[in-house]
């Protein structure tokens, strides 16, 4: 009987610790790619939206320009988002 | 030989050439890469259950790990309302793993070195997500870009961003993939180039580097097909539950 609940605590010592690291390859090399490709596709597809805008209203550069920024203000928040869910897990 | 560092992407038709309208769509050496990648997928997955027992052999134990790593990472990053979408993204995480580990092996092809491929994959789940969200939470989906305690003079700005920071998600979900991949794959075959060029004398330390940057490789291989898996759940887990 001692026997069998020796082994039942030392099974329970080691789920927990089995279950901890079982997924969760979080390099940094992946978190800094992560990181840099969510700001450059924002300012990206701002910049995009942008132009087609100026060409469908005919304004000229300035949406262009303005989207440009916005698209920049996105990119550092998506990447203030990731990195506050990264450093949540 | 190819010197020329970016030959290896070239995409030929191989066989007859087919057309559709205007469109070409002859059997290409991506379009054979990418039958590849599926076939040994389901390869592997029919043997490795061919023999189901209890104490697992090494295929059957290799394809129950695959199993559980992706219905983890599901489970952790979306919760349980993602379990109908299990099949969708193990289908994902593999086809992605096994192209780029095939894109490893020497004279092979990568297919997802290509941003046509990625984006296309990346704008499956994109398209996907937002009709889920669209069909669980009808028109307040929208709620998604008004985020809440925003003063009013603020929210035309914020609404703008918070969509411009939604459309981008399909963007950066494959330039990712794709830059990886290509820059990788690149700076393997300058280095072996190097290796050539510079004969028995210099050749060595490029020969350490191509070594080490294939190490790197197949890490980036794995990391990639696992990040682009575990993005798709938590763009799933913003659809599933609406809590901006």
């Amino acid at each position: 009987m001692n026997d069998i609940d020796d082994l039942d605590t030392k099974i329970k010592k080691l789920t927990p610790k089995k279950n901890e690291s079982a997924t969760k390859p979080n390099s940094a090399l992946g978190i800094a790619m992560r990181l840099s490709s969510e700001l450059v596709a924002a300012v990206f597809v701002a910049t995009f939206i942008g132009y087609y805008l100026d060409k469908w209203l005919e304004t000229g550069p300035f949406l262009m320009i303005f989207f440009f920024f916005l698209g920049t203000v996105t990119g550092i928040l998506n990447v203030v988002r990731t990195s506050k869910m990264i450093n949540k897990d | 030989m190819a010197t020329n560092p970016m030959n290896q992407f070239e995409v030929y038709s191989i066989g007859p050439k087919i057309q559709i309208g205007s469109f070409d769509v002859s059997f290409t050496n991506a379009s054979l890469f990418m039958v590849l990648t599926v076939s040994i997928i389901a390869i592997f997955f029919v043997a490795a259950t061919q023999r189901k027992s209890l104490i697992p052999g090494k295929l059957q134990l290799l394809a129950e790990m695959i199993y559980e790593f992706v219905s983890k990472m599901i489970s952790d990053t979306a919760g349980k309302d993602a379990r109908p979408y299990f099949p969708f993204i193990l289908s994902l995480f593999l086809f992605v793993l096994v192209s780029n580990m095939i894109g490893m092996i020497p004279y092979s092809f990568t297919v997802t070195s290509h941003i046509i491929v990625t984006f296309a994959l990346a704008l499956f789940v994109f398209v996907g997500v937002t009709i889920i969200g669209f069909a669980k939470h009808g028109l307040s989906y929208f709620k998604l870009f008004v985020p809440s305690g925003v003063p009013a003079v603020l929210l035309p700005l914020i609404v703008v961003i918070e969509i411009i920071s939604y459309l981008s998600r399909p963007i950066s979900l494959s330039v990712r993939l794709f830059a990886n991949m290509m820059a990788g794959h690149t700076m393997l075959k300058v280095f072996g180039g190097f290796v050539v060029s510079l004969g028995i004398l210099g050749g060595w330390l490029p020969l350490g580097f191509s070594i080490a940057l294939t190490g790197l490789e197949i890490l980036v291989a794995f990391l990639q097909a696992y990040v682009f898996a575990i993005l798709t759940c938590i763009y799933l887990n913003d659809a599933l539950h609406l809590h901006h």
